[in-house]
C-alpha cells in the first residue's frame, strides 16, 4: 500500500489505478488512533462502552463525552476525530427529529445510520457541489437503539460503510476487544452480563488502570430507553469485575 | 283619514336600508328556493306540449323533490316556470287572476298573446329583479303559441323553445329530433327525453318529468308523466326500538279541579232540527 | 362614510380602475365516509365528479388506495386532489426504499399533515379522510383539514354531503342519543350497510352526490372494493 500511495492520495475523489482512495483509507486509519468503544448488543438492549483517555490530571473528565445520545431510543458512541463526530452526530439528532416529525412514529436505528453515511460521503474538493467536508470524516461511529426490530447495534466507518453488528469494538484495542468479544458473545447474554463483559474487555485494552472516571458506559432499552450510566452505576458494575 | 289602512299596492321596500345594515354587519341575506330546472315546450299539430322536471333545490341541497312547475294560467294556458319559486309561483298567479278579469270583462276566452304581453311588462317593469324565467304555451282562437319569456322581459315566439339551467341539454335535444306538425305521441316522446336530458345531465333538475298537452278544446296535465328516477332502497331499519328516547326525569302531579255540575245523560236523542 | 341618498340606494358610480383577481380553486363535490372497526375500516366515497350544475364523470370515485391497508378519501378540488394523490405516492415509495417496510396507516396519516400545513398560506383545496389499519391491527380512520389539521377519530363524513353523512352516523355508529344497551360492536356488513345506506339517502338530497358508491373494505390482508348504484339524476 505503501508503496503506490505517492501521487494518489492528494484529492480526495482520486482513485489509484489498483482502485483506491487513498484518502478515505487514511481516515479508517485515524480510527486507529482514538480510544477504544464496545458495544454489545442483547435481546435485553444494547450497551456501547468507551474509554475515555484522561491524558492530565487537570483535566475535567466529565468533558469527555463520547457517547451521545441521538433521540430517545437511540445512542451513539465513538472514536476518532471527536471534533468530527459533532457534525455527524448533529446530522443524526436533526434526522430522527425529522422523521418524527413527519411520521409521527420513531426512526429506525438502521435508517438513522443509513442518514448519518450519506453524510459521511458528502465530501470533496470541489465547491460546485454542496459538500459539506473538504476531506472525509475521521470518526467511526457505534449506533445502538431500539426500534421495531429489537435492539440493534451498527458499525459505520469514514466510508460511510455502515454494518449491523452483535457487538463490535472501535479505536486502538479494538482488535483485541474485537477477539475477546467473540470469545465471551453468546445469543442469549443479558444486558447485564454485556455491561460486565463490555468493561472487563475494555479494562483489557485500557493503558491505564480502568475506574469509573475513565470509562462511560451507557444503555438502550424498552424500558429505560438511552440511558447513560452514573459514577455510581458504574462503580456497582466495576467492583464485579 | 281612514282608520284602518289597507295595504299599498306593489312591493314593500320599507327594510331595505335595515336590511343593507344588516348585511354589513356580518348577518347573511336568507336564501331563496330557486327551481335550477328544465322546462320546455313544442307546438305539434294539434296544439303544444309543456313539459317540466319536479326538482326545486336550496343552493345545493334539494328542497322538494316533487315540485309542480307548470302553472295555470287560463283554461286554455299553462306556463312552465324557472328561477326563484316564489317569483314564478306569484308572477303566474297574478297574471292568471289579470286574465281571468279580462275574461270577464270582455266575455272571450284570452288569447296567448295577451298573457304574453301581461307577463312581460310586468317583468320589465321589475327590471329582472323577479327572476322568472317562462315558458307559455296555450291555445286560442288563433291556434297554438308557445313563447319563451325571460326575466328581465324579452320574450321569443318559437316552435320549440327551453328554459332553466337544463335548457341547453333539452334544447340539444329538440334540435336533434324536432320537426314540425308531429304527432301527439311523437311530441309528448319528444318532450320527455329533453326534460329528462336536463334531469340527468344538470344538477340543477332532477327527479320526474310532468306534461301538459293543450289542444283546441282539452288539456291533458300529466303529473308525473314519467318517473326518471326511482328513489333509492335503502336496505336497513332505521326505525327506533321503544324506549331509545331517554327518559331523564319523571313527576307526577295533581290537577287541582272543582265540581261545578254533574248530568247523567241516558239514551240518545235525536238531534233538534227544527 | 355610507354614500346614500334619501331613496336608501347607492349612488351612480361612474367607471374606474378595476382590479380582477385569479381564482385558482373550483369546487367538484362528491363525498367521503369512513368507519373504524375492531379489526377493520371502511372507506367510501361517491363516483360523480362536477362543477357547477354540470356532471363531469360519472365515474371518479374519490377513495385511492395509498398502501396494502391505507386507504385515502380525497375530495374538494380535483385538480388538487390529482397533485396530492400523486406526491403522496411518491412519499410513500421514497419511504419504502429509504426505511426498507411499508409505510403504516398512522405515518401515512401524520406525513399528510405535514404535506398540507407546508403549503398553509396557498393550501391544496382538498378535505382528506384516511382510513387503514394502525399498529396494534385496529381500525383506524384520521380526518384533516385542508392545511393538515387531523384528529383520529372513531367515524368521519367529509364532502359535499357531510353536514348529511355525519349525523347519521353519529346516530348510527356512534350510537348518539341511544341508550347504553345499543352500544355493541359493529361488524364489517353492520358498517358496509350502514355506510352504502347514508349514501343512498345523502343522493337524495345533495346535488353532488350520486351516480354509484363505491366502498373500500380495509383488513389486514388488504382492501377490497364494492360498488352500488345511486340515483343518477
Amino acid at each position: 500500500m505503501f508503496l503506490t500511495r505517492s501521487e494518489y492520495d492528494r484529492g480526495v475523489n482520486t482513485f489509484s489505478p489498483e482502485g483506491r482512495l487513498f484518502q478515505v483509507e487514511y481516515a479508517i486509519e485515524a480510527i486507529k488512533l482514538g480510544s477504544t468503544a464496545i458495544g454489545i448488543q442483547t435481546n435485553e438492549g444494547v450497551v456501547l462502552a468507551v474509554e475515555k483517555r484522561v491524558t492530565s490530571p487537570l483535566i475535567e473528565p466529565s468533558s469527555i463525552e463520547k457517547i451521545l445520545e441521538v433521540d430517545d431510543h437511540i445512542g451513539c458512541a465513538m472514536s476518532g476525530l471527536i471534533a468530527d463526530s459533532r457534525t455527524l452526530v448533529d446530522r443524526a439528532r436533526v434526522e430522527a427529529q425529522n422523521h418524527w416529525f413527519t411520521y409521527n412514529e420513531k426512526m429506525s436505528v438502521e435508517s438513522v445510520t443509513q442518514a448519518v453515511s450519506n453524510l459521511a460521503l458528502a465530501f470533496g474538493d470541489d465547491d460546485s457541489e454542496q459538500a459539506v467536508m473538504s476531506r472525509p470524516f475521521g470518526v467511526a461511529l457505534l449506533f445502538a437503539g431500539i426500534d421495531k426490530g429489537g435492539p440493534q447495534l451498527y458499525h459505520m466507518d469514514p466510508s460511510g460503510t455502515f454494518i449491523k453488528y452483535e457487538a463490535k469494538a472501535i479505536g486502538s484495542g479494538s482488535e483485541g476487544a474485537q477477539q475477546a468479544l467473540q470469545d465471551v458473545y453468546h445469543k442469549s447474554m443479558t444486558l447485564k452480563e454485556a455491561c460486565k463483559s463490555a468493561l472487563t474487555i475494555l479494562k483489557q485494552v485500557m493503558e491505564e488502570k480502568l475506574n469509573s472516571t475513565n470509562v462511560e458506559m451507557s444503555t438502550v432499552t424498552a424500558e429505560k430507553k438511552f440511558h447513560v450510566f452514573s459514577k455510581q452505576e458504574l462503580e456497582e458494575v466495576i467492583k464485579d469485575i | 283619514m281612514a282608520a284602518v289602512e289597507g295595504p299599498m299596492p306593489g312591493f314593500s321596500f320599507e327594510n331595505c336600508i335595515r336590511n343593507r345594515h344588516l348585511e354589513k354587519i356580518g348577518h347573511k341575506a336568507p336564501t331563496a328556493y330557486k327551481t335550477g330546472t328544465t322546462i320546455a315546450g313544442i307546438i305539434y299539430k294539434d296544439g303544444v306540449v309543456l313539459g317540466a322536471d319536479t326538482r326545486a333545490t336550496e343552493d345545493t341541497v334539494v328542497a322538494d323533490k316533487n315540485c309542480s312547475k307548470i302553472h295555470y294560467l287560463a283554461d286554455n294556458m299553462y306556463c312552465c316556470g324557472a328561477g326563484t319559486a316564489a317569483d314564478t309561483e306569484m308572477t303566474t298567479q297574478m297574471i292568471s287572476s289579470q286574465l281571468e278579469l279580462h275574461k270577464l270583462n270582455t266575455g272571450r276566452k284570452p288569447r296567448v298573446a295577451t298573457a304574453n304581453r301581461l307577463l312581460k311588462q310586468m317583468l320589465f317593469r321589475y327590471q329582472g329583479h323577479i327572476s322568472a324565467a317562462l315558458v307559455l304555451g296555450g291555445v286560442d282562437v288563433t291556434g297554438p303559441h308557445l313563447y319563451s319569456i325571460h326575466p328581465h322581459g324579452s320574450t321569443d315566439k318559437l316552435p320549440y323553445v327551453t328554459m332553466g339551467s337544463g335548457s341547453l341539454a333539452a334544447m340539444a335535444t329538440f334540435e336533434d329530433r324536432f320537426k314540425p306538425n308531429m304527432e301527439k305521441d311523437e311530441a309528448m316522446k319528444l318532450v320527455r327525453d329533453a326534460i329528462a336530458a336536463g334531469i340527468f345531465n344538470d344538477l340543477g333538475s332532477g327527479s320526474n318529468v310532468d306534461i301538459c298537452v293543450i289542444t283546441k278544446d282539452k288539456v291533458e296535465y300529466l303529473r308525473p308523466f314519467d318517473e326518471a328516477n326511482i328513489k333509492g332502497k335503502r336496505e336497513g331499519n332505521y326505525g327506533y326500538k321503544r324506549g331509545s328516547t331517554a327518559v331523564v326525569s319523571t313527576e307526577v302531579k295533581k290537577i287541582p279541579f272543582e265540581v261545578v255540575a254533574t248530568q247523567v245523560v241516558s239514551g240518545t236523542e235525536a238531534m233538534d232540527t227544527a | 362614510m355610507e354614500v346614500l341618498n334619501n331613496r336608501g340606494v347607492e349612488d351612480y358610480q361612474t367607471a374606474g380602475p378595476k382590479q380582477s383577481y385569479f381564482s385558482p380553486y373550483s369546487f367538484n363535490g362528491g363525498s367521503i365516509l369512513a368507519v373504524a372497526g375492531e379489526d377493520f375500516a371502511v372507506i367510501a366515497s361517491d363516483s360523480r365528479l362536477s362543477e357547477g350544475f354540470s356532471i363531469h364523470t360519472r365515474d371518479q370515485p374519490k377513495t385511492y388506495q395509498l398502501t396494502q391497508n391505507t386507504v385515502v378519501g380525497a375530495c374538494g378540488f380535483h385538480g388538487d386532489v390529482l397533485t396530492l394523490i400523486k406526491v403522496l405516492k411518491a412519499r410513500i415509495k421514497m419511504y419504502l426504499h429509504e426505511h426498507n417496510k411499508d409505510m403504516s396507516s398512522t405515518a401515512v396519516a401524520a406525513m399528510l399533515s405535514t404535506i398540507l400545513y407546508y403549503r398553509r398560506f396557498f393550501p391544496y383545496y382538498v378535505y382528506n379522510i384516511v382510513a387503514g389499519i394502525d399498529d396494534e391491527g385496529k381500525g383506524c380512520v384520521f380526518s384533516f383539514d385542508p392545511v393538515g389539521s387531523y384528529e383520529r377519530e372513531p367515524y368521519r363524513a367529509g364532502g359535499s354531503a357531510s353536514s348529511m353523512l355525519q349525523p347519521l352516523m353519529d346516530n348510527q355508529v356512534g350510537f348518539k342519543n341511544l341508550p347504553k344497551q345499543a352500544r355493541v360492536p359493529l361488524s364489517k356488513e353492520e358498517v358496509v350497510k350502514k355506510v352504502r345506506d347514508g349514501f343512498i339517502s345523502a343522493a337524495e338530497r345533495d346535488i353532488y352526490t350520486g351516480d354509484e358508491v363505491v366502498v373500500n373494505i380495509i383488513t389486514k390482508d388488504g382492501v377490497e372494493v364494492e360498488r352500488f348504484p345511486l340515483r343518477k339524476d
